[in-house]
């Protein structure tokens, strides 16, 4: 017998008890929304949590030209002490300030660092300010595996000119990738540069937004020129922070700035060194993985030999993040209460802890939501066996005009598919909205996957078939005559 | 060309408890292609037994149904529901048509099973056409509970008309219908067996239905008394036009 009529047939006796149809479907629907909404909060917690470590930078590493590392030195043995400084400052406690100075700082000392010397044979090769990295090192770490954005700057200071009004600030020199890796900012008007701006040296220029109110006041900045090194640049856009944890102030090197493209500030100001690459890997396991090869890269083209110092320092901003404080004191104290040894905390373990925490957490809410399909399948179980017994003068009518007890078999596990489907379809839609609805009004974060659709859409169809098989073979197994005498 | 019903030796046994109950013992029966079989008795004679054997709902004891040659009494389920599609159709006591269904729908019903696949279209063809056969064709989409006992019979006969059986089994039709309907009931048998020669089997426990037929089979105890064509036969067409004489007479002196 054809499918189609089969289905034909399931779907007619559906229609003719739409209540009950309804109420069995809506079981479903329930469930199956239950279930789409639970994993898109789920998934959409998860996410969350890889966008704010994103934010956080947990997934950035910058190099840095030089390779002057203060923290991580102690002074040596031989470290000479500069003695006891006291603050007369009645406002300020005494206190005694300890500094140790490494022979290589004394200013009258000939400086000793291998490669600073024999690249630039000065005395500066200090932290930022060694012309070591390069545009071409920046496109040649564009090219590893596991890298997703890369971003070159030079930073300089500047006086920012808008008429009579003038502003000491920074100026970054960067590539228009910077918005990505800054996953905080938003841009209160207009726009970053464009990759094309960038290419043709445009003199386009995105101010902070404390420097578009040290200079504009409320208006909006965007369209007006400003002058930099006397020379014209259009304002395109002005950035400001989306996080609650950072709010701009003056002094800040974020938004107390300006941002011009690299090209340009190396057209105008005839450099071509980088202070830093600022790069963001794929993943935020991957970062430790990436710190590794770029080291290899940047040693390789830098043409260092296996027992020489590096001319650059790679960092990673989660390191600087747990040493300095960036996390939530509770957070950071929960983290580094229970690992041993700061240092030895990497990225990996950090990343894999909170994607740990977010997968139990989906792993709850997926099972709470199965609950509630198994209850709504229960549902369709209970209304099939129901129906089995109270139709069984139709299934003899059936019988009796030469439905095979297969065919009664079929019809039934095809009413209990067809319900569970629409209602889940239904389940679907309605589990879509409610997810949008939480994002929108609790601001909760979710994700509808169309894998998680397609889970739900399969889940009602099984639940359809395996609670739908039980009743229909009751209803198969009646004999045509006792189900006609059946009053 | 063999008889269209031939039964030898048919018995059924239920088992009650401990004791067993014969329905039917050892029953030996042919009927003929256009005959119109009435069988009569009163209740628990065994009659509803050997139409539900005969419909192959049951299946006997011991013996063998032969149906248009056929041996039907050992087929397996699926084959005899194919008979039953194919070769019978039923008309019942308490119309068994399916409710909340519109009178169309019903009657494809048998369309919908069986071994043939046709085209929506097709099937609601030759619904239409056996609706019109019985004078309903006017209340194609009207739902069971909106026709009256006599319409929901009809209906039924439709339905049981549609695959062109062998045989129509008519399970006391007329037990539930006013005696005006139920002559109109017996009018659409009548015609049935004389125009398109469908051989009928009519169960009853009332004479005066049982004398619209053409043979009379009397059963008693599980088994048949007397076998006889019927001498005296009611012809339902012609009591219907006295009847609408009668009507018009009262309705004129009124």
């Amino acid at each position: 017998m054809a499918w189609r009529t089969s289905w034909l047939i399931a779907v007619r006796s559906l229609r003719r008890n739409k209540l009950q149809t309804a109420l069995t479907m809506l079981g479903m629907t329930i469930g199956v929304a239950t279930v789409l909404t639970m994993i898109s909060l789920g998934s959409g917690a998860q996410k969350a949590i890889q966008e704010q470590v994103k934010a956080a930078g947990m997934n950035m590493l910058v190099v840095t030209a030089g390779n002057f590392q203060a923290r991580k030195e102690r002074p040596p043995d031989d470290a000479i002490e500069m003695g006891a400084l006291r603050y007369a400052d009645p406002s300020n406690k005494p206190r005694l300030v300890m500094a140790a100075f490494h022979p290589e700082d004394d200013p009258f000392a000939v400086h000793d660092h291998q490669t600073a010397r024999s690249r630039l044979g000065d005395s500066e090769a200090g932290l930022g300010s060694a012309a070591t990295l390069t545009m071409a090192d920046s496109e040649a770490i564009r090219k590893l595996s596991g890298v997703q954005y890369v971003c070159g700057g030079v930073h300089e200071n500047v006086h920012v000119v808008s008429g009579d009004t003038r502003w000491f600030t920074r100026i970054h020199g960067d590539d228009s990738t910077l918005p990505e890796i800054r996953r905080s900012w938003k841009f209160t008007a207009g726009d970053f540069f464009s990759e094309r701006q960038e290419r043709n040296k445009d003199q386009v220029v995105v101010l902070g937004t404390v420097v578009a109110t040290k200079l504009f006041g409320e208006a909006n900045p965007v369209g007006k020129t400003i002058s930099l090194w006397k020379q014209p640049f259009k304002v395109i856009g002005v950035v400001t922070s989306s996080s609650w944890m950072v709010t701009p102030v003056e002094g800040d090197d974020q938004f107390d700035a300006v941002y011009i493209p690299v090209t340009t500030m190396h057209s105008l100001l005839n450099l071509s060194k980088l202070n830093d690459i600022a790069i963001t890997t794929q993943s935020t396991g991957e970062v430790t993985k990436v710190e590794n090869t770029v080291t290899t890269l940047l040693r390789t083209r830098h043409g260092i030999g296996p027992d020489k110092a590096d001319d650059f320092t790679v960092a990673s901003q989660a390191a600087k993040a747990l040493s300095s404080g960036g996390l939530r004191p509770d957070v950071a104290s929960a983290v580094t209460g229970n690992v041993n040894g700061l240092e030895k905390v990497t990225l990996d373990q950090i990343g894999k802890t909170l994607d740990k925490s977010s997968r139990t957490m989906s792993a709850l809410l997926a099972s709470i939501a199965t609950v509630s399909l198994i209850v709504g399948g229960i549902g369709i179980m209970n209304i099939m066996m129901l129906s089995v017994t109270e139709r069984t003068r139709e299934i003899g009518i059936r019988r009796a005009v030469g439905a095979r007890a297969n065919d009664i078999l079929l019809q039934f596990i095809l009413e209990s598919v067809t319900l569970s489907l629409a209602g889940g379809l239904l389940g679907i839609v309605i589990g879509v909205l409610g997810a949008v609805a939480i994002s929108r009004s609790v601001q909760w974060s979710t994700s509808v996957s169309l894998p998680s659709v397609a889970l739900s859409f399969g889940i009602s169809a099984a639940i359809g078939i395996f609670f739908g098989y039980y009743p229909a073979r009751e209803a198969s197994k009646v004999a045509p005559l006792t189900s006609l005498r059946f009053e | 060309m063999p008889p269209v019903i031939s039964v030898r030796d048919l018995t059924k046994t239920y088992q009650v408890g401990t004791h067993s109950v014969h329905a039917l013992r050892s029953i030996s029966l042919d009927i003929e292609q256009g005959e119109f079989v009435a069988v009569i008795g009163p209740s628990g004679s065994g009659k509803s037994t050997l139409m539900h054997i005969l419909g192959c709902l049951d299946q006997p004891t011991s013996g063998q149904y032969f149906l248009t040659g056929r041996d039907v009494s050992r087929l397996s389920d699926d084959e005899i529901s194919l008979v039953r599609n194919q070769q019978i159709g039923f008309v019942f006591q308490g119309f068994n048509l399916l409710t909340r269904t519109s009178a169309l729908e019903n009657v494809e019903l048998p369309l919908l099973y069986g071994a043939t696949d046709l085209s929506a279209a097709e099937r609601r063809k030759r619904a239409m056409a056996a609706l019109t056969s019985v004078g309903l064709e006017s209340r194609w989409d009207h739902h069971t509970n909106q026709l009256s006992g006599g319409q929901q019979q009809r209906v039924a006969i439709a339905r049981a008309l549609l695959n062109n059986p062998s045989i129509l089994l008519a399970d006391e039709p007329t037990g539930n219908l006013d005696s005006k309907t139920s002559v109109e009931v017996m009018e659409i048998f009548q015609m049935l067996q004389r125009e398109r020669g469908i051989t009928i089997v009519l169960i009853t426990h009332e004479l005066n239905v049982a004398q619209y037929g053409s043979r009379l089979i009397s059963f008693k105890d599980g088994d048949i008394v007397s076998d006889t064509s019927n001498a005296d036969r009611r012809h339902a067409s012609g009591e219907l036009s006295d009847m609408a004489a009668m009507s018009d007479v009262t309705e004129g002196v009124a």
